[in-house]
Protein backbone atom coordinates (compact mmCIF):
# COMPACT_ATOMS: atom_id res chain seq x y z
CA UNK A 1 0.00 0.00 0.00
CA UNK A 2 2.53 2.47 0.70
CA UNK A 3 5.89 1.16 -0.14
CA UNK A 4 9.35 3.07 -0.49
CA UNK A 5 12.34 1.43 -2.73
CA UNK A 6 16.07 2.85 -2.63
CA UNK A 7 14.42 6.27 -1.60
CA UNK A 8 17.57 8.90 -1.32
CA UNK A 9 17.02 12.14 0.02
CA UNK A 10 19.18 15.36 0.63
CA UNK A 11 19.02 19.28 0.99
CA UNK A 12 19.84 20.30 -1.92
CA UNK A 13 23.56 20.39 -1.97
CA UNK A 14 24.33 18.87 1.56
CA UNK A 15 24.96 14.99 2.57
CA UNK A 16 22.52 12.06 2.09
CA UNK A 17 20.14 12.63 5.08
CA UNK A 18 18.68 9.31 3.82
CA UNK A 19 19.79 6.54 1.13
CA UNK A 20 18.52 2.97 0.17
CA UNK A 21 15.69 3.42 2.14
CA UNK A 22 13.00 0.11 1.50
CA UNK A 23 10.20 -1.01 3.63
CA UNK A 24 6.39 -1.33 2.71
CA UNK A 25 3.59 -0.55 4.97
CA UNK A 26 0.47 -2.81 4.30
CA UNK A 27 -2.90 -1.34 5.12
CA UNK A 28 -4.08 -0.68 8.27
CA UNK A 29 -0.62 -1.41 9.84
CA UNK A 30 1.03 0.13 13.38
CA UNK A 31 4.44 1.38 12.87
CA UNK A 32 7.12 3.23 15.21
CA UNK A 33 9.88 5.22 13.59
CA UNK A 34 12.71 5.51 15.65
CA UNK A 35 16.34 6.94 15.71
CA UNK A 36 18.62 9.23 17.12
CA UNK A 37 18.11 12.85 16.86
CA UNK A 38 18.86 13.82 13.22
CA UNK A 39 18.73 10.62 12.32
CA UNK A 40 16.41 11.57 9.11
CA UNK A 41 12.64 10.99 10.76
CA UNK A 42 11.14 13.72 10.27
CA UNK A 43 13.11 13.89 6.87
CA UNK A 44 11.35 10.29 5.74
CA UNK A 45 8.18 11.12 7.02
CA UNK A 46 8.14 14.72 4.95
CA UNK A 47 8.83 12.29 1.85
CA UNK A 48 5.76 10.66 2.85
CA UNK A 49 3.12 12.99 3.43
CA UNK A 50 4.46 15.06 0.01
CA UNK A 51 5.94 17.81 1.58
CA UNK A 52 9.32 17.00 -0.41
CA UNK A 53 10.42 14.81 -3.52
CA UNK A 54 13.19 12.07 -2.92
CA UNK A 55 16.58 13.14 -4.71
CA UNK A 56 16.17 9.67 -6.30
CA UNK A 57 13.77 5.91 -5.46
CA UNK A 58 10.95 5.26 -5.96
CA UNK A 59 7.94 6.12 -3.52
CA UNK A 60 4.37 4.71 -3.63
CA UNK A 61 1.52 5.78 -1.81
CA UNK A 62 -1.84 4.28 -2.00
CA UNK A 63 -0.82 2.10 -4.60
CA UNK A 64 0.11 5.21 -6.94
CA UNK A 65 4.15 6.18 -7.97
CA UNK A 66 3.86 9.53 -6.58
CA UNK A 67 6.28 10.64 -9.23
CA UNK A 68 3.65 10.38 -11.66
CA UNK A 69 1.26 12.66 -9.84
CA UNK A 70 0.21 15.81 -11.11
CA UNK A 71 -0.19 19.21 -9.08
CA UNK A 72 -4.00 18.44 -9.58
CA UNK A 73 -3.74 15.42 -8.38
CA UNK A 74 -1.45 16.16 -4.88
CA UNK A 75 -4.58 17.06 -2.60
CA UNK A 76 -6.62 14.26 -3.00
CA UNK A 77 -3.76 12.04 -2.17
CA UNK A 78 -2.58 14.65 0.98
CA UNK A 79 -6.57 14.29 1.93
CA UNK A 80 -5.89 10.58 2.83
CA UNK A 81 -2.50 11.36 5.10
CA UNK A 82 -3.22 13.03 8.62
CA UNK A 83 -0.33 14.55 10.18
CA UNK A 84 0.79 15.53 13.59
CA UNK A 85 4.16 18.27 12.40
CA UNK A 86 6.36 17.97 15.27
CA UNK A 87 6.37 21.84 15.05
CA UNK A 88 2.53 21.28 15.15
CA UNK A 89 1.90 24.05 12.94
CA UNK A 90 -1.39 25.90 14.35
CA UNK A 91 -2.38 28.78 12.46
CA UNK A 92 -1.77 31.61 14.95
CA UNK A 93 -4.97 33.61 14.71
CA UNK A 94 -7.41 31.04 14.86
CA UNK A 95 -9.02 29.59 17.31
CA UNK A 96 -7.92 25.79 18.31
CA UNK A 97 -11.70 24.55 17.32
CA UNK A 98 -11.26 26.75 13.85
CA UNK A 99 -7.97 25.08 13.60
CA UNK A 100 -8.79 21.48 14.19
CA UNK A 101 -12.03 22.19 11.64
CA UNK A 102 -9.14 23.49 9.13
CA UNK A 103 -9.32 19.96 7.30
CA UNK A 104 -12.78 19.97 6.32
CA UNK A 105 -12.94 23.52 5.87
CA UNK A 106 -10.86 23.05 3.14
CA UNK A 107 -12.52 20.03 1.79
CA UNK A 108 -15.87 22.74 0.93
CA UNK A 109 -17.59 21.14 4.03
CA UNK A 110 -20.35 23.43 5.99
CA UNK A 111 -19.61 24.43 9.33
CA UNK A 112 -22.89 22.60 10.23
CA UNK A 113 -21.60 19.26 9.10
CA UNK A 114 -18.82 19.14 11.24
CA UNK A 115 -19.26 21.26 13.97
CA UNK A 116 -20.05 18.46 16.42
CA UNK A 117 -17.91 16.18 15.28
CA UNK A 118 -14.93 18.72 15.70
CA UNK A 119 -16.06 20.02 19.71
CA UNK A 120 -16.30 15.95 20.42
CA UNK A 121 -12.85 15.28 19.11
CA UNK A 122 -11.52 18.16 21.14
CA UNK A 123 -13.23 17.04 24.47
CA UNK A 124 -12.08 13.32 23.66
CA UNK A 125 -8.29 15.15 23.66
CA UNK A 126 -9.42 17.12 26.88
CA UNK A 127 -9.59 20.16 25.31
CA UNK A 128 -13.29 20.75 25.36
CA UNK A 129 -13.03 23.66 27.44
CA UNK A 130 -10.38 25.30 25.35
CA UNK A 131 -12.26 25.47 22.17
CA UNK A 132 -11.93 29.33 21.67
CA UNK A 133 -8.41 29.45 22.84
CA UNK A 134 -5.81 31.13 20.65
CA UNK A 135 -2.75 28.64 20.00
CA UNK A 136 -0.46 30.95 21.72
CA UNK A 137 -2.26 30.90 24.95
CA UNK A 138 -2.12 27.39 25.00
CA UNK A 139 0.99 25.39 26.65
CA UNK A 140 2.70 22.60 24.45
CA UNK A 141 0.85 20.10 25.54
CA UNK A 142 -2.64 21.48 24.89
CA UNK A 143 -1.01 22.70 21.07
CA UNK A 144 0.19 18.93 20.59
CA UNK A 145 -3.21 17.77 21.41
CA UNK A 146 -5.61 20.63 19.45
CA UNK A 147 -2.77 19.47 16.32
CA UNK A 148 -3.22 15.67 16.37
CA UNK A 149 -6.95 16.46 16.49
CA UNK A 150 -6.58 18.08 13.23
CA UNK A 151 -4.87 15.34 11.93
CA UNK A 152 -7.23 12.79 12.99
CA UNK A 153 -10.41 15.44 11.87
CA UNK A 154 -9.87 14.12 8.27
CA UNK A 155 -10.66 10.38 8.84
CA UNK A 156 -7.35 9.74 7.18
CA UNK A 157 -6.18 6.68 5.50
CA UNK A 158 -2.95 6.98 7.42
CA UNK A 159 -2.20 8.88 10.09
CA UNK A 160 1.30 10.08 10.26
CA UNK A 161 2.26 11.51 14.24
CA UNK A 162 5.69 13.52 14.47
CA UNK A 163 6.72 12.70 18.04
CA UNK A 164 3.16 13.17 18.90
CA UNK A 165 3.69 12.40 22.99
CA UNK A 166 7.22 14.50 22.92
CA UNK A 167 5.45 17.43 25.32
CA UNK A 168 2.29 15.52 27.04
CA UNK A 169 2.95 13.71 30.43
CA UNK A 170 2.72 9.93 30.90
CA UNK A 171 -1.03 9.59 31.23
CA UNK A 172 -1.83 12.03 28.28
CA UNK A 173 0.78 9.96 26.55
CA UNK A 174 -1.30 6.63 26.92
CA UNK A 175 -4.31 8.56 26.14
CA UNK A 176 -3.36 9.59 23.03
CA UNK A 177 -1.64 6.35 21.92
CA UNK A 178 -5.24 4.64 22.85
CA UNK A 179 -6.46 6.96 20.42
CA UNK A 180 -4.31 5.91 17.99
CA UNK A 181 -5.00 2.11 18.62
CA UNK A 182 -8.45 3.15 18.29
CA UNK A 183 -8.14 4.58 14.99
CA UNK A 184 -5.91 1.97 13.97
CA UNK A 185 -8.78 -0.44 14.78
CA UNK A 186 -11.16 1.12 12.42
CA UNK A 187 -8.37 0.94 9.63
CA UNK A 188 -6.10 3.64 9.78
CA UNK A 189 -2.39 2.98 9.33
CA UNK A 190 -0.46 4.58 11.91
CA UNK A 191 3.45 5.89 11.56
CA UNK A 192 4.43 7.32 14.71
CA UNK A 193 8.31 8.88 14.71
CA UNK A 194 9.29 8.89 18.44
CA UNK A 195 11.98 8.42 20.86
CA UNK A 196 9.69 7.56 23.75
CA UNK A 197 11.21 4.34 24.82
CA UNK A 198 8.22 3.98 27.52
CA UNK A 199 5.37 4.42 24.30
CA UNK A 200 6.83 1.89 22.31
CA UNK A 201 6.52 -0.88 25.70
CA UNK A 202 3.33 0.33 25.79
CA UNK A 203 1.84 -0.64 22.77
CA UNK A 204 4.21 -3.20 21.01
CA UNK A 205 4.72 -2.76 17.56
CA UNK A 206 6.87 -3.07 14.60
CA UNK A 207 9.92 -0.15 14.26
CA UNK A 208 11.58 1.38 11.85
CA UNK A 209 14.62 1.76 12.85
CA UNK A 210 16.54 4.86 11.09
CA UNK A 211 20.32 4.49 10.87
CA UNK A 212 22.82 6.04 9.15
CA UNK A 213 20.31 6.85 6.59
CA UNK A 214 18.79 3.34 6.12
CA UNK A 215 16.01 1.62 7.79
CA UNK A 216 15.74 -1.52 9.24
CA UNK A 217 12.65 -3.49 10.40
CA UNK A 218 12.46 -4.11 13.90
CA UNK A 219 9.86 -6.66 15.43
CA UNK B 1 -19.05 22.62 30.59
CA UNK B 2 -18.04 22.97 26.77
CA UNK B 3 -17.75 25.92 25.65
CA UNK B 4 -19.34 26.90 22.36
CA UNK B 5 -17.37 27.79 19.05
CA UNK B 6 -16.75 30.80 18.46
CA UNK B 7 -16.08 31.22 14.44
CA UNK B 8 -16.47 33.41 11.83
CA UNK B 9 -18.93 31.52 9.33
CA UNK B 10 -21.22 29.84 11.63
CA UNK B 11 -24.62 30.46 10.76
CA UNK B 12 -24.52 33.91 9.06
CA UNK B 13 -26.31 35.57 6.25
CA UNK B 14 -24.40 35.90 2.79
CA UNK B 15 -24.00 39.64 3.40
CA UNK B 16 -23.12 39.20 7.00
CA UNK B 17 -20.36 36.95 6.29
CA UNK B 18 -19.33 39.03 3.59
CA UNK B 19 -19.21 42.40 6.22
CA UNK B 20 -18.80 41.09 9.51
CA UNK B 21 -16.72 38.87 10.75
CA UNK B 22 -15.30 36.23 8.62
CA UNK B 23 -12.67 34.80 9.75
CA UNK B 24 -10.32 33.94 6.41
CA UNK B 25 -7.88 31.87 7.31
CA UNK B 26 -5.50 33.45 5.81
CA UNK B 27 -4.60 36.49 8.47
CA UNK B 28 -5.77 39.86 7.17
CA UNK B 29 -2.41 41.95 7.87
CA UNK B 30 -1.34 43.64 4.77
CA UNK B 31 -4.25 43.67 2.62
CA UNK B 32 -6.72 45.26 5.01
CA UNK B 33 -4.35 47.61 6.05
CA UNK B 34 -5.19 51.32 6.13
CA UNK B 35 -2.71 52.66 3.75
CA UNK B 36 -3.60 49.94 1.41
CA UNK B 37 -7.36 50.96 1.92
CA UNK B 38 -6.62 54.98 1.79
CA UNK B 39 -3.89 54.02 -1.80
CA UNK B 40 -7.17 52.40 -3.13
CA UNK B 41 -9.57 55.43 -2.20
CA UNK B 42 -7.42 57.74 -3.57
CA UNK B 43 -7.73 55.78 -6.76
CA UNK B 44 -11.16 55.05 -6.56
CA UNK B 45 -11.81 59.23 -5.88
CA UNK B 46 -9.82 60.33 -8.71
CA UNK B 47 -11.59 58.15 -10.60
CA UNK B 48 -15.25 58.79 -9.59
CA UNK B 49 -14.08 62.68 -10.22
CA UNK B 50 -13.13 61.64 -14.01
CA UNK B 51 -16.06 59.91 -14.27
CA UNK B 52 -17.82 62.62 -13.28
CA UNK B 53 -16.46 65.01 -14.89
CA UNK B 54 -16.94 62.96 -18.43
CA UNK B 55 -20.73 62.40 -17.36
CA UNK B 56 -21.10 66.47 -16.60
CA UNK B 57 -19.78 67.40 -20.04
CA UNK B 58 -21.75 64.83 -21.51
CA UNK B 59 -24.44 66.27 -20.40
CA UNK B 60 -23.96 69.84 -21.16
CA UNK B 61 -22.87 69.27 -25.14
CA UNK B 62 -25.72 67.45 -25.11
CA UNK B 63 -27.87 69.93 -23.87
CA UNK B 64 -26.13 72.83 -25.86
CA UNK B 65 -26.60 70.73 -28.88
CA UNK B 66 -30.43 70.65 -27.98
CA UNK B 67 -30.69 74.03 -27.73
CA UNK B 68 -28.85 75.09 -30.54
CA UNK B 69 -29.86 72.70 -33.20
CA UNK B 70 -33.84 73.98 -32.88
CA UNK B 71 -32.63 76.99 -33.26
CA UNK B 72 -31.68 78.55 -36.62
CA UNK B 73 -30.68 82.41 -37.33
CA UNK B 74 -31.64 84.04 -40.68
CA UNK B 75 -29.04 86.78 -41.47
CA UNK B 76 -30.06 89.48 -43.97
CA UNK B 77 -27.16 92.05 -44.88
CA UNK B 78 -28.14 95.38 -46.20
CA UNK B 79 -27.18 95.56 -49.72
CA UNK B 80 -27.01 98.26 -51.63
CA UNK B 81 -30.02 98.63 -54.18
CA UNK B 82 -31.93 96.39 -52.18
CA UNK B 83 -34.95 96.65 -50.47
CA UNK B 84 -34.99 95.58 -46.87
CA UNK B 85 -38.14 94.56 -46.67
CA UNK B 86 -38.69 92.46 -50.10
CA UNK B 87 -35.14 91.06 -49.37
CA UNK B 88 -36.70 89.88 -45.38
CA UNK B 89 -40.07 88.46 -47.40
CA UNK B 90 -38.35 86.47 -49.57
CA UNK B 91 -36.67 84.97 -46.96
CA UNK B 92 -39.98 84.26 -44.97
CA UNK B 93 -41.50 82.84 -48.34
CA UNK B 94 -38.61 80.01 -48.49
CA UNK B 95 -38.69 79.42 -44.38
CA UNK B 96 -42.97 78.87 -45.10
CA UNK B 97 -42.05 76.56 -47.62
CA UNK B 98 -39.91 74.35 -46.33
CA UNK B 99 -40.99 71.28 -44.23
CA UNK B 100 -39.92 71.19 -40.69
CA UNK B 101 -40.11 74.43 -39.44
CA UNK B 102 -42.04 75.48 -37.00
CA UNK B 103 -41.81 79.14 -36.51
CA UNK B 104 -39.98 82.34 -37.92
CA UNK B 105 -40.26 85.20 -36.41
CA UNK B 106 -38.63 88.81 -37.82
CA UNK B 107 -36.39 90.31 -34.53
CA UNK B 108 -37.47 93.86 -34.05
CA UNK B 109 -34.37 96.80 -34.47
CA UNK B 110 -34.82 96.69 -30.77
CA UNK B 111 -34.39 93.39 -30.08
CA UNK B 112 -31.29 93.36 -32.07
CA UNK B 113 -29.99 95.77 -30.21
CA UNK B 114 -30.47 94.46 -26.96
CA UNK B 115 -28.87 91.59 -28.34
CA UNK B 116 -25.71 93.38 -29.24
CA UNK B 117 -25.48 95.70 -26.76
CA UNK B 118 -23.95 93.70 -24.10
CA UNK B 119 -20.94 93.83 -26.92
CA UNK B 120 -21.20 97.28 -28.48
CA UNK B 121 -23.16 99.10 -25.68
CA UNK B 122 -26.17 100.92 -24.95
CA UNK B 123 -25.24 104.10 -27.00
CA UNK B 124 -24.80 102.30 -30.54
CA UNK B 125 -28.79 101.54 -30.47
CA UNK B 126 -29.73 105.02 -30.80
CA UNK B 127 -27.22 105.78 -33.55
CA UNK B 128 -28.50 104.89 -37.06
CA UNK B 129 -26.13 101.93 -37.99
CA UNK B 130 -26.76 99.50 -40.87
CA UNK B 131 -28.20 96.56 -38.24
CA UNK B 132 -28.39 93.23 -40.12
CA UNK B 133 -32.29 91.80 -39.82
CA UNK B 134 -32.22 88.72 -38.02
CA UNK B 135 -35.01 86.20 -38.41
CA UNK B 136 -35.65 83.44 -35.52
CA UNK B 137 -36.52 79.98 -36.98
CA UNK B 138 -37.44 77.30 -34.09
CA UNK B 139 -37.56 74.16 -35.85
CA UNK B 140 -39.29 70.50 -35.60
CA UNK B 141 -36.27 68.75 -33.94
CA UNK B 142 -38.24 65.32 -34.57
CA UNK B 143 -38.28 66.20 -38.12
CA UNK B 144 -35.45 68.47 -39.05
CA UNK B 145 -35.76 70.42 -42.63
CA UNK B 146 -32.36 69.59 -44.87
CA UNK B 147 -30.30 72.80 -43.49
CA UNK B 148 -27.78 72.16 -46.70
CA UNK B 149 -30.89 72.48 -49.27
CA UNK B 150 -32.10 75.14 -46.95
CA UNK B 151 -28.74 77.28 -47.00
CA UNK B 152 -28.93 77.38 -50.49
CA UNK B 153 -32.92 77.97 -51.26
CA UNK B 154 -31.99 81.33 -48.72
CA UNK B 155 -28.99 82.64 -50.73
CA UNK B 156 -30.54 82.43 -54.26
CA UNK B 157 -33.86 84.10 -52.66
CA UNK B 158 -31.99 87.34 -52.58
CA UNK B 159 -28.80 89.11 -52.04
CA UNK B 160 -27.21 89.17 -48.87
CA UNK B 161 -29.91 86.74 -47.21
CA UNK B 162 -27.67 83.96 -45.32
CA UNK B 163 -28.42 81.20 -42.97
CA UNK B 164 -27.05 80.33 -39.95
CA UNK B 165 -27.15 76.81 -38.64
CA UNK B 166 -24.48 77.13 -35.37
CA UNK B 167 -22.91 73.85 -37.04
CA UNK B 168 -19.72 75.72 -36.57
CA UNK B 169 -20.14 76.17 -32.99
CA UNK B 170 -21.43 72.58 -32.26
CA UNK B 171 -18.63 71.28 -34.22
CA UNK B 172 -16.30 73.20 -32.10
CA UNK B 173 -18.12 71.72 -28.84
CA UNK B 174 -18.95 68.27 -29.82
CA UNK B 175 -14.46 68.16 -31.04
CA UNK B 176 -13.86 69.66 -27.52
CA UNK B 177 -15.75 67.14 -25.92
CA UNK B 178 -14.69 64.48 -27.63
CA UNK B 179 -11.05 65.47 -26.53
CA UNK B 180 -12.20 65.50 -23.06
CA UNK B 181 -13.73 62.41 -23.06
CA UNK B 182 -11.17 60.73 -24.97
CA UNK B 183 -8.50 62.35 -22.41
CA UNK B 184 -10.59 60.93 -19.61
CA UNK B 185 -10.78 57.43 -20.77
CA UNK B 186 -6.83 57.51 -20.88
CA UNK B 187 -7.00 58.77 -17.25
CA UNK B 188 -9.40 55.63 -16.22
CA UNK B 189 -7.40 53.46 -17.75
CA UNK B 190 -4.02 54.43 -16.26
CA UNK B 191 -5.90 54.42 -12.87
CA UNK B 192 -7.48 51.22 -13.35
CA UNK B 193 -3.81 49.68 -14.48
CA UNK B 194 -2.06 51.53 -11.04
CA UNK B 195 -4.54 49.94 -8.91
CA UNK B 196 -3.96 46.35 -10.26
CA UNK B 197 -0.24 46.63 -10.02
CA UNK B 198 -1.09 47.74 -6.19
CA UNK B 199 -2.96 44.84 -5.29
CA UNK B 200 -0.52 42.34 -7.19
CA UNK B 201 1.70 43.73 -5.06
CA UNK B 202 -0.04 43.50 -2.16
CA UNK B 203 -0.99 40.15 -2.76
CA UNK B 204 2.61 39.08 -3.46
CA UNK B 205 3.81 40.48 -0.34
CA UNK B 206 0.81 39.12 1.89
CA UNK B 207 1.44 35.45 -0.08
CA UNK B 208 5.47 35.84 0.88
CA UNK B 209 4.50 36.87 4.50
CA UNK B 210 1.92 33.62 5.29
CA UNK B 211 3.92 31.08 2.99
CA UNK B 212 3.83 28.92 6.19
CA UNK B 213 0.37 28.84 6.21
CA UNK B 214 0.45 28.06 2.37
CA UNK B 215 2.45 25.35 2.41
CA UNK B 216 0.47 23.93 6.06
CA UNK B 217 -2.88 24.18 3.45
CA UNK B 218 -1.35 22.59 0.61
CA UNK B 219 -0.60 19.51 2.91
CA UNK B 220 -3.77 18.82 4.58
CA UNK B 221 -5.06 18.62 1.12
CA UNK B 222 -6.62 22.06 0.63
CA UNK B 223 -6.56 23.42 -3.77
CA UNK B 224 -4.69 26.12 -4.85
CA UNK B 225 -8.84 27.37 -5.55
CA UNK B 226 -9.35 27.34 -1.32
CA UNK B 227 -6.12 29.39 -0.83
CA UNK B 228 -7.46 31.90 -3.50
CA UNK B 229 -10.96 32.17 -2.44
CA UNK B 230 -9.91 33.01 1.11
CA UNK B 231 -7.46 35.44 0.29
CA UNK B 232 -9.57 37.44 -2.06
CA UNK B 233 -12.03 37.64 0.31
CA UNK B 234 -9.65 40.48 2.00
CA UNK B 235 -9.44 41.64 -0.99
CA UNK B 236 -13.05 42.29 -1.22
CA UNK B 237 -13.69 44.10 1.52
CA UNK B 238 -10.55 46.66 0.71
CA UNK B 239 -11.58 47.00 -2.40
CA UNK B 240 -15.67 47.93 -1.21
CA UNK B 241 -13.94 49.93 1.99
CA UNK B 242 -11.72 51.77 -0.32
CA UNK B 243 -14.24 52.40 -3.12
CA UNK B 244 -16.56 53.71 -1.19
CA UNK B 245 -14.27 56.12 0.49
CA UNK B 246 -13.01 57.66 -2.58
CA UNK B 247 -16.85 57.87 -3.76
CA UNK B 248 -17.56 59.86 -0.59
CA UNK B 249 -14.46 62.03 -1.02
CA UNK B 250 -15.48 62.56 -4.58
CA UNK B 251 -19.37 63.66 -3.93
CA UNK B 252 -17.80 66.28 -1.11
CA UNK B 253 -15.77 67.24 -3.88
CA UNK B 254 -18.68 67.66 -6.37
CA UNK B 255 -21.02 69.10 -3.84
CA UNK B 256 -18.45 71.67 -2.93
CA UNK B 257 -18.29 72.63 -7.20
CA UNK B 258 -21.69 72.92 -7.28
CA UNK B 259 -22.03 75.38 -4.28
CA UNK B 260 -19.01 77.62 -5.80
CA UNK B 261 -21.14 77.23 -9.16
CA UNK B 262 -24.43 78.10 -8.22
CA UNK B 263 -23.39 81.35 -6.06
CA UNK B 264 -21.91 82.46 -9.71
CA UNK B 265 -23.91 83.04 -13.11
CA UNK B 266 -22.27 82.07 -16.25
CA UNK B 267 -22.60 83.43 -19.88
CA UNK B 268 -23.84 79.33 -20.29
CA UNK B 269 -24.88 76.45 -18.77
CA UNK B 270 -21.76 74.84 -17.18
CA UNK B 271 -21.84 71.30 -16.69
CA UNK B 272 -22.93 69.85 -13.67
CA UNK B 273 -23.53 66.88 -11.64
CA UNK B 274 -26.33 65.35 -12.34
CA UNK B 275 -28.39 63.12 -10.01
CA UNK B 276 -28.70 60.16 -12.16
CA UNK B 277 -24.65 60.78 -12.52
CA UNK B 278 -24.41 59.64 -8.78
CA UNK B 279 -25.81 56.24 -9.34
CA UNK B 280 -23.38 55.51 -12.09
CA UNK B 281 -20.48 56.72 -9.88
CA UNK B 282 -21.78 53.61 -7.70
CA UNK B 283 -19.95 51.35 -10.35
CA UNK B 284 -16.42 52.67 -8.91
CA UNK B 285 -16.78 50.65 -5.66
CA UNK B 286 -17.80 47.97 -7.52
CA UNK B 287 -15.49 47.98 -10.14
CA UNK B 288 -12.73 48.68 -7.28
CA UNK B 289 -13.78 45.59 -5.63
CA UNK B 290 -13.90 43.50 -8.54
CA UNK B 291 -10.90 44.66 -10.11
CA UNK B 292 -9.06 43.65 -6.35
CA UNK B 293 -10.88 40.18 -6.43
CA UNK B 294 -9.95 39.67 -9.71
CA UNK B 295 -6.32 40.89 -9.40
CA UNK B 296 -5.40 39.01 -6.21
CA UNK B 297 -6.73 35.75 -7.59
CA UNK B 298 -5.22 35.56 -10.84
CA UNK B 299 -1.49 36.39 -8.73
CA UNK B 300 -2.54 34.01 -5.97
CA UNK B 301 -3.43 31.55 -8.68
CA UNK B 302 0.09 32.35 -10.36
CA UNK B 303 2.21 32.33 -7.25
CA UNK B 304 0.92 28.96 -6.23
CA UNK B 305 1.50 27.51 -9.44
CA UNK B 306 4.90 27.45 -8.91
CA UNK B 307 4.66 25.58 -5.16
CA UNK B 308 4.89 21.82 -5.10
N1 LIG C 1 15.27 21.73 5.40
C1 LIG C 1 16.48 21.20 5.63
N2 LIG C 1 17.56 21.66 4.97
C2 LIG C 1 18.77 21.13 5.16
N3 LIG C 1 19.02 20.16 6.03
C3 LIG C 1 18.01 19.65 6.74
C4 LIG C 1 16.66 20.15 6.58
N4 LIG C 1 15.86 19.46 7.42
C5 LIG C 1 16.65 18.58 8.07
N5 LIG C 1 17.92 18.68 7.67
C6 LIG C 1 19.02 17.84 8.13
O1 LIG C 1 18.68 16.49 7.91
C7 LIG C 1 19.10 15.67 9.01
C8 LIG C 1 17.88 14.90 9.52
O2 LIG C 1 16.97 15.81 10.09
P1 LIG C 1 15.56 15.33 10.60
O3 LIG C 1 14.82 16.52 11.04
O4 LIG C 1 14.95 14.48 9.57
O5 LIG C 1 15.98 14.43 11.87
P2 LIG C 1 15.06 13.76 12.95
O6 LIG C 1 15.39 12.32 12.97
O7 LIG C 1 13.65 14.11 12.75
O8 LIG C 1 15.60 14.43 14.29
P3 LIG C 1 14.78 14.73 15.66
O9 LIG C 1 14.65 13.44 16.37
O10 LIG C 1 15.67 15.66 16.39
O11 LIG C 1 13.49 15.34 15.29
C9 LIG C 1 19.69 16.60 10.03
O12 LIG C 1 21.08 16.50 9.93
C10 LIG C 1 19.24 17.97 9.62
O13 LIG C 1 20.25 18.91 9.89
MG1 LIG D 1 12.25 15.23 13.76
Amino acid sequence: MIRFENVGLRYESGPEVLRDVTFTLERGSFHFLTGPSGAGKTSLLRLMFLDHKPSRGLITMFDRPIATLTRHELPDIRREIGVVFQDFRLIAHLTAYENVALPLRARGKSEDSYRADVIELLQWVGMGERLNALPSTLSGGEKQRVAIARAVMGRPRLLIADEPTGNVDAEMGNRLLHLFVELNRLGTSILIATHDRELIARNPAPALVLHKGEVEIHG
Amino acid sequence: MVEVPMTGTARRSLLARLFVETRSVMPAAGSTGLSLVLVIATMCFLASLTLGAVLAVNHATQSWTRQLSGALTVEIRAVEGQDPEMQRDAALTVLSKTPGILTAKTLTRDDVAALIQPWLGADIAREDLPFPQLIDVRVDTAAPPDLVALAAALEKSAPGVKLDSHREWLDDINGAANAAQGLSYAILAIITLTTIAIVTFATRAGLLANHEIVELLHLIGARDNFIASEIQRHFLLLGLRGGVLGLALSLLAFGGMALAMNSRSFLVSMPTIQPWTLTSLLLVPVMAALVSVITARMTVMRGLGRMM
